[in-house]
C-alpha cells in the first residue's frame, strides 16, 4: 500500500553534498545520449555506470535499487513484447497473419529492435534513478527557481510536495486500522474500505489547506514562498568525473551505432 | 498508466513535448486568473495534488487479480476544470517520476497529453455535458472518472502506437495490439475508479458539502438534498 519514497533514500545517499546543476548535468545528459544513441551498446554501458555509481558512490541499498527497478521494466518487457511481435523487417523466424490488416510475426529486426528499446529504457530509468536517488526534491526546488519557472507552478509544487508528507502519515493509519478490521478480505469490501480512505485523505488534505491558508495569512504572505536551500559550490573532481563520463558515453554512442545482437 | 523513460523514440518524446507545453502555458494563465481573484486557493490546489499524487501511488484492489494505480485526475478536472488539472498532474507526474520511478522526465510531454491533458479534457466533457440534466450526481462523478481513465489508457496506447508501427497495418494494427494488451488491467481499473471515486464523492457530500458547494461543482440545493438524504 504505501510505496517507499526514493525522496527519503536522496536525503541520505552519500552524494548528497554534490552539487544539484552537477548531478542534474549527469542525469539528464545520460537521458538524452540515450535517446541518440542507435544501438543497445550505450545505454546499456551508460545504465551500468549509473547503476555502480549509484550502488557504490551513493551506496544504495541494492534490495531497494532492485525493487524500484523492477516495476518499469516489467512494463517495458510487455511493450518490447508487442514492438517485437508487430515491428517486421527482414529475416523472419515465425510469422502469423490472422486478418488482412493484422500481421505478427518474429524477425530478426523486430527482436534487434525490441533489444534496442529494453535497452534504451535501462540506460534511460537508471539516469532517473540517478537524479532520484541523489537529488532531494528541495534541492530541486532551487534549481527552478534560478530557471526561472512562474513563481505560481513553483509554489504550488513545494505545497504539493509538502502536502504529501503531511497526508502520508494519516493514510498509514487508516489503511491499518481498516486491515485490523479486516476491510479488505473481499473485494467488495476492499471497494469499500478504498473509497472511505482516499475520501478521509481528501477531507484530511483540505483541512490541511484551510490551516496552511490561515497560518500563511497570519505570517504575511504575499504570494509568495521564500525558497530556502544551500547553493552548494561545484566542485572540481565530480564536475570533471560527469564531464569524463559524458564525453566516454558519447563517444560510445559514436561508435557502436553499427552493433546489432542478432 | 505511465510511459516509462527510454521507450519513446527521441523524435516523439520531442513532438509530445512540444504539445504538452502549450496546454501548460494555457493551464498557468488559468491558474494565474484563478489566483489573482482568490488567494486562498493556492493551498488548496496545492492539497488536490498532493492528494492525486497519494492517490495515484495507493494499489487499487482489481478484478484481474493484479492492482493497479488510479490516476485521480476525473474528481480534479470534475473539481477545477481540465486546464489547472494539466497543471497539476504536470507537477504530481514529475513527483511520481522522482519519488516512485513512474514514467520519467524525456516521457514527460506524453504522459502530461495522455493523463493530464486529454483524459481530465474528455471526463470534464462527461461532466459537463450532464451536469445540468436530471442525471444522478454519483453517477455523473462515476462517468466522469471512469472516461477520464480510460481516455487515459487510450491516448497512451495511440502514443506508443504511433512511435512503433506495425509493418502490417501501420499505426492502426499496432494501437489495436497495445489496446488489446493493456485492456486486461485498464479497462477493469477505469471502473472500478470510477466506483471509488463516485463512492469518495459521495463521502465528501456526506461529510464535508461545504467543500463542493464552494467550488460550485454541482448546484447548491442538489449538493444539499444530497447530503440530507445521506
Amino acid at each position: 500500500m504505501y510505496e517507499e519514497l526514493l525522496e527519503d533514500i536522496a536525503q541520505q545517499n552519500r552524494l548528497r553534498e554534490v552539487n544539484t546543476c552537477t548531478k542534474l548535468t549527469a542525469g539528464v545528459g545520460a537521458i538524452l545520449l540515450c535517446l541518440l544513441s542507435a544501438s543497445f551498446v550505450a545505454p546499456l554501458f551508460i545504465g551500468l555506470v549509473l547503476t555502480l555509481t549509484l550502488l557504490f558512490l551513493a551506496r544504495v541499498d541494492p534490495a531497494t535499487y532492485g525493487k524500484v527497478f523492477f516495476g518499469p521494466l516489467l512494463f517495458a518487457g510487455l511493450g518490447v513484447g508487442a514492438i517485437v511481435l508487430l515491428a517486421g523487417g527482414e529475416g523472419t523466424f515465425w510469422s502469423w497473419q490472422p486478418l488482412p490488416w493484422f500481421s505478427l510475426s518474429v524477425t530478426q529486426a523486430s527482436i534487434n529492435q525490441g533489444i534496442f528499446v529494453f535497452s534504451r529504457v535501462f540506460g534511460g530509468t537508471s539516469a532517473l534513478l540517478f537524479i532520484a536517488f541523489t537529488t532531494p526534491m528541495t534541492d530541486l526546488f532551487l534549481v527552478m527557481r534560478r530557471a526561472r519557472l512562474p513563481e505560481e507552478v513553483l509554489d504550488l509544487a513545494m505545497i504539493i510536495y509538502r502536502t504529501i508528507f503531511l497526508i502520508m502519515d494519516q493514510l498509514v493509519q487508516v489503511y491499518q486500522a481498516q486491515l485490523m478490521r479486516l476491510g479488505y478480505r473481499s473485494f467488495r469490501e476492499s471497494i469499500r474500505s478504498f473509497a472511505t480512505l482516499a475520501g478521509s485523505v481528501f477531507i484530511a488534505s483540505w483541512e490541511a489547506g484551510e490551516d496552511l491558508t490561515r497560518a500563511m495569512e497570519a505570517r504575511c504572505y504575499e504570494g509568495k514562498f521564500a525558497v530556502l536551500g544551500e547553493g552548494r559550490p561545484v566542485c572540481l573532481p565530480s564536475a570533471a568525473a560527469v564531464v569524463s563520463f559524458l564525453a566516454v558515453s558519447a563517444w560510445v554512442v559514436a561508435a557502436t551505432s553499427h552493433i546489432r545482437l542478432v | 498508466m505511465h510511459i516509462m523513460e527510454g521507450f519513446l523514440p527521441l523524435q516523439w518524446a520531442v513532438f509530445w513535448w512540444v504539445l504538452a507545453l502549450p496546454c501548460l502555458a494555457f493551464g498557468v494563465i488559468q491558474l494565474k486568473r484563478i489566483l489573482a481573484a482568490d488567494r486562498e486557493a493556492l493551498p488548496l490546489l496545492g492539497v488536490t495534488g498532493g492528494f492525486i499524487f497519494i492517490l495515484s501511488s495507493l494499489k487499487l484492489p482489481s478484478v484481474t487479480g493484479s492492482c493497479s494505480h488510479p490516476t485521480g485526475t476525473g474528481l480534479s478536472s470534475v473539481c477545477f476544470g481540465p486546464w489547472v488539472t494539466s497543471v497539476i498532474c504536470a507537477i504530481v507526474l514529475l513527483f511520481q517520476s522522482l519519488f516512485l520511478a513512474h514514467g520519467g522526465l524525456s516521457v514527460l510531454g506524453a504522459n502530461i497529453i495522455s493523463m493530464g491533458v486529454v483524459g481530465p479534457l474528455a471526463g470534464w466533457a462527461i461532466y459537463r455535458s450532464l451536469r445540468g440534466t436530471g442525471v444522478n450526481m454519483y453517477f455523473t462523478v462515476f462517468l466522469a472518472c471512469a472516461i477520464a481513465d480510460l481516455c487515459t489508457y487510450i491516448v497512451t496506447s495511440l502514443e506508443l502506437a504511433l512511435a512503433y508501427p506495425a509493418e502490417v497495418g501501420g499505426v492502426t494494427s499496432s494501437f489495436v495490439m497495445f489496446v488489446g494488451i493493456f485492456a486486461i488491467t485498464q479497462v477493469p481499473l477505469a471502473i472500478v475508479e470510477g466506483i471509488v471515486l463516485a463512492l469518495v464523492f459521495k463521502y465528501i457530500v456526506q461529510l464535508k458539502p461545504e467543500i463542493l458547494v464552494r467550488l460550485k461543482v454541482f448546484p447548491e440545493a442538489k449538493i444539499r438534498a444530497a447530503a440530507g438524504d445521506a
